[in-house]
């Protein structure tokens, strides 16, 4: 209870009560945009990716129940261009730091650095997500070739999106920044959409390694 | 300040927050509402519409089995009239019943103004009705879906179930999942962020703790049947091979992901109504319910535990002995935080004699069927058992003893107890009566023959049964029982609507003497619930308060504030300030609907509603610049 005084105020009840004395709490003084957890939205996009990472999370139990019943895994004739995807891990492992800048430049309302990282964020973002579109073009398998080749291009095709959805993200707040009008909520946004964008980064990670790590799939790299 | 002057300033002040949270009239007032209580309200009577049909679906059901042999519905029309009834119960009736009536009452038990994500909550509920409209209307163009409510491959596969029976309840699932997450993500926030000053987690009110479980049991249950969905229409769709032995595939796979789902929701459902149940007897009882901190604790276990059963519903399915044994000794497991709650409220009642209205006795209709049920539900988790009476009438009795018994009686006990609040008007006390008598006598009559019949070995989904078999008599008992249960559910629907126009004008608190916050504001609420926001002393708000109870002020009266407290104690942290009414919500639930209904018909359907919804995203977040725009040395 911040700072109680006395005023005029009713009681709960909605009969407005002449009450006068009722004590209150005034909370005209608290600040309306906060970071972190302290703000609903904060809660809110974390549950978002509850919700995502569960989903992901089945869809790798799927994969090792399909993988437990397979005699051969992966099944013969799949090639992957491993040198390359394993690139693009790395460029998308990089994006993080300049998302990292970009939140915190918003905590310190640093308009210029905001722009110049996001910028960067956001490009390196489209380079790994060019690359992953140019190699869906020449997979060696497909959807439908088989059990394997269904559930990866499902779990590929799931992160894609997300790469697709948050580099739309990125680019709407690059305008953003650049034509305005900037309200202070943005702050928390452009945060907010650092944190989902570290969601994608390390849910690829995870992807990556048990698609790509699967000693199997090594196997047919030597 | 004189008396005089301080009326006329609350009056004012009044008047301001009236126009500033006003609901939006008329007919794009009706597209652009983002109120809580409105969406809750058409959660709920949306709801109780599908209830009908599915209510309608079972008589149908029931006279088809009325008599052996009978030729009333043909085969085919039957599988779509089960398949709908399952999947009208289980996706557009009990989970979204129990979803808006979390969505009305917990921002008034928590004492705030809105939900914490007023749009999203509105899109939430178009996306439901978009996905009821599109099953109905599919049934009927003689498109139902036919492979049963859990749509076991590979039935619903692409060999056996050719045709778009199985894509349209495919994308029911689709919409209906995403209002689940939708409400889920509403009511976690809602109760962590927005309680009353002083309501600390260890004084929320149950039922606002069982929604909490509920919400946390629907954000990790949900996601499995999504991508269950998801890849049995990319099988139907464009032959991926998930289900496809052929090559590679498994048929037990969706049976996993399927009741990873399907046995939470049970929970889902059921939740809510221990909520209920928490909420009515302190009122009648007059004493707060027995064992706070047991209560919630059986309800958080109870969220865990739920996630542990599923296999015990593919018993039949020869999984490893290790496996079954582990389920066996979960689903015995979970009967234990259910009986500490039944005991806890036994002991609320003890000594007692509460006046015996019409909430309470479905109160007390619920202890004696739930009891019933629970006991059939520890049988079924013996795996002899269980495989001895597999796919028979038994298990229908079961599960029935459990979702009506267990969530039906409760909700509309929950129904009854919170009409007044919603609506300003008791429900006839007398007819209310009535309906509980016919509802139990047709319920028991109903479905406590088909136990029999089930271990008579009489089995679920088939059409009609030779005259040999002996099973008429219990048969035609259970049609009788059906329409007497529909007779009361008649009468409930009377009652509702008589009540609407004659039922006694309710104050604020009809029930005399009730704890929760939403009793101490007009009936129906205001638009913004709370003239100042309250703060709490105890557990039971209006009871626990003290004479100089303070209240809040300071929140903007022309913009839509709110207060945001901490998560554990609620003590004041900032203010947020939610959107205005918006049409938004509905072209995003629409563009959705373009995307997975067209999904239905060619893949490419997904592309133009992600193009679509991207539009209305846009347009959702489009800055308004009159808010707090920021003053940048060159602002753009």
């Amino acid at each position: 209870m911040r700072s109680a005084r006395t005023a005029a105020a009713t009681s709960p009840e909605s009969a407005p009560q002449l009450a006068p004395e009722t004590a209150v709490i005034d909370v005209s003084e608290l600040p309306t945009v906060v970071f972190g957890s302290r703000a609903p939205l904060w809660w809110g996009l974390v549950g978002m990716i509850a919700i995502e990472s569960t989903m992901f999370a089945l869809l790798l139990v799927t994969y090792f129940y399909l993988r437990g019943n397979a005699t051969v895994w992966p099944p013969h004739g799949v090639e992957a261009h491993f040198p390359l995807r394993l690139a693009n891990l790395g460029v998308l492992l990089l994006s993080v730091w300049p998302m990292a800048k970009v939140a915190g430049a918003a905590s310190r309302k640093d308009l210029h650095s905001m722009r110049r990282w996001l910028i960067f964020g956001t490009v390196l973002g489209l380079i790994v997500l060019g690359v992953r579109l140019a190699l869906f073009a020449d997979m060696s398998f497909r959807w439908n070739s088989h059990a394997y080749g269904s559930v990866v291009w499902t779990i590929l095709g799931l992160h894609t999106t997300h790469l697709v959805a948050a580099s739309v993200e990125n680019l709407l707040f690059v305008v953003l920044l650049f034509v305005g009008p900037i309200e202070r909520k943005h702050l928390l946004d452009l945060r907010l959409n650092s944190l989902y964008w570290y969601f994608v980064v390390i849910s690829w990670v995870v992807l990556f390694a048990v698609i790509y790590l699967d000693p199997g799939f090594l196997e047919v790299m030597r | 300040m004189s008396a005089a002057t301080f009326d006329a300033t609350l009056e004012q002040e009044q008047k301001t927050l009236e126009r500033t949270w006003a609901q939006p009239s008329g007919l794009v007032g009706f597209f652009t509402n983002i109120d809580h209580k409105t969406i809750g309200l058409r959660y709920v009577v949306t709801a109780f519409v599908f209830f009908l049909f599915g209510g309608i679906e079972a008589l149908a059901m029931r006279l088809q089995l009325a008599r052996p042999e009978s030729h009333l519905l043909n085969p085919d029309l039957y599988n779509q009239v089960f398949t709908v009834h399952g999947s009208t119960m289980m996706f557009l009736f009990a989970v979204p019943v129990m979803e808006g009536m979390g969505i009305y009452l917990v921002p008034l038990m928590v004492g705030t103004r809105n939900v914490a994500f007023p749009r999203l909550n509105a899109f939430g509920y178009w996306s439901y009705l978009i996905g009821g409209l599109l099953l109905y209307s599919s049934f009927f163009l003689n498109t139902g879906p036919d492979a049963g409510w859990f749509a076991y491959v590979p039935l619903a596969g692409p060999e056996y179930s050719p045709g778009k029976r199985v894509d349209v309840w495919a994308q029911m699932i689709t919409f209906t999942e995403f209002s689940a997450l939708v409400v889920s993500i509403e009511l976690i926030v809602t109760t962590f962020k927005l309680r009353a000053p002083g309501m600390s987690l260890n004084r929320m009110p149950l039922f606002v703790w069982s929604m909490l479980v509920t919400a946390f049991m629907i954000l990790f249950a949900m996601p499995a049947i999504m991508l269950a969905s998801l890849i049995l229409a990319m099988d139907r769709q464009v032959a991926t091979h998930f289900f496809n032995p052929g090559e590679g595939g498994d048929v037990i796979l969706w049976q996993h992901l399927f009741w990873f789902f399907g046995h939470p929701e049970v929970y889902i459902i059921f939740i809510p109504a221990l909520g209920m149940i928490s909420s009515i007897l302190p009122t009648f009882t007059r004493r707060p319910v027995f064992g706070y901190l047991a209560m919630v604790l059986s309800l958080v276990a109870t969220g865990f535990i739920g996630f542990g059963l599923w296999v015990h519903h593919m018993f039949a399915t020869g999984l490893p002995q290790l496996g079954q044994s582990f389920f066996t000794a979960a689903s015995i497991m979970i009967a234990i935080p259910s009986g500490v709650q039944v005991s806890c409220w036994l002991a609320t009642l003890w000594g007692r004699r509460p006046r015996l209205a019409t909430p309470v006795l479905f109160v007390l209709g619920f202890f004696a069927i739930f009891v019933a049920g629970g006991l059939t539900g520890v049988m079924l988790a013996a795996v002899p058992f269980n495989l001895q009476v597999h796919d028979t009438f038994f298990v229908v009795a079961h599960f029935h003893y459990v979702l009506i018994g267990g969530a039906v009686f409760p909700l509309l006990g929950g129904i009854h107890f919170w009409f007044p609040k919603a609506t300003g008007r008791r429900m006839s006390e007398a007819l209310g009566k009535v309906s509980f008598w016919l509802l139990f006598a047709g319920f028991n009559l109903t479905f406590f023959p088909m136990h029999i019949l089930g271990l008579h070995g009489m089995p679920r989904r088939v059409y009609t049964y030779p005259a040999e078999s002996g099973w008429a008599s219990l048969n035609l008992l259970a049609t009788i029982g059906a329409f007497i249960l529909g007779l009361g559910v008649l009468v409930f629907l009377v009652n509702v609507v008589r009540s609407l126009r004659q039922g006694e004008v309710a104050g604020e608190d009809p029930w005399e003497g009730s704890p929760g916050l939403e009793w101490s504001i007009s009936s129906p609420p205001p638009p913004y619930n709370y003239l100042y926001i309250p703060t709490v002393a105890g557990r039971y708000a209006l009871w626990d308060r003290r004479p100089d109870q303070p209240v809040v002020t300071g929140l903007s009266r022309t913009r839509r504030e709110i207060l945001v407290t901490g998560t554990l104690d609620a003590e004041p942290d900032h203010r947020d300030i939610l959107p205005n009414p918006t049409v938004w919500p509905l072209l995003l639930a629409l563009a959705s609907g373009v995307g997975f209904i067209g999904a239905i018909f060619t893949p490419w359907g997904i592309l133009w509603g992600a193009v679509a919804a991207a539009i209305a995203l846009i347009g959702w977040f489009w800055p308004r610049g009159d808010l707090q725009r920021i003053h940048f040395e060159e602002q753009p």
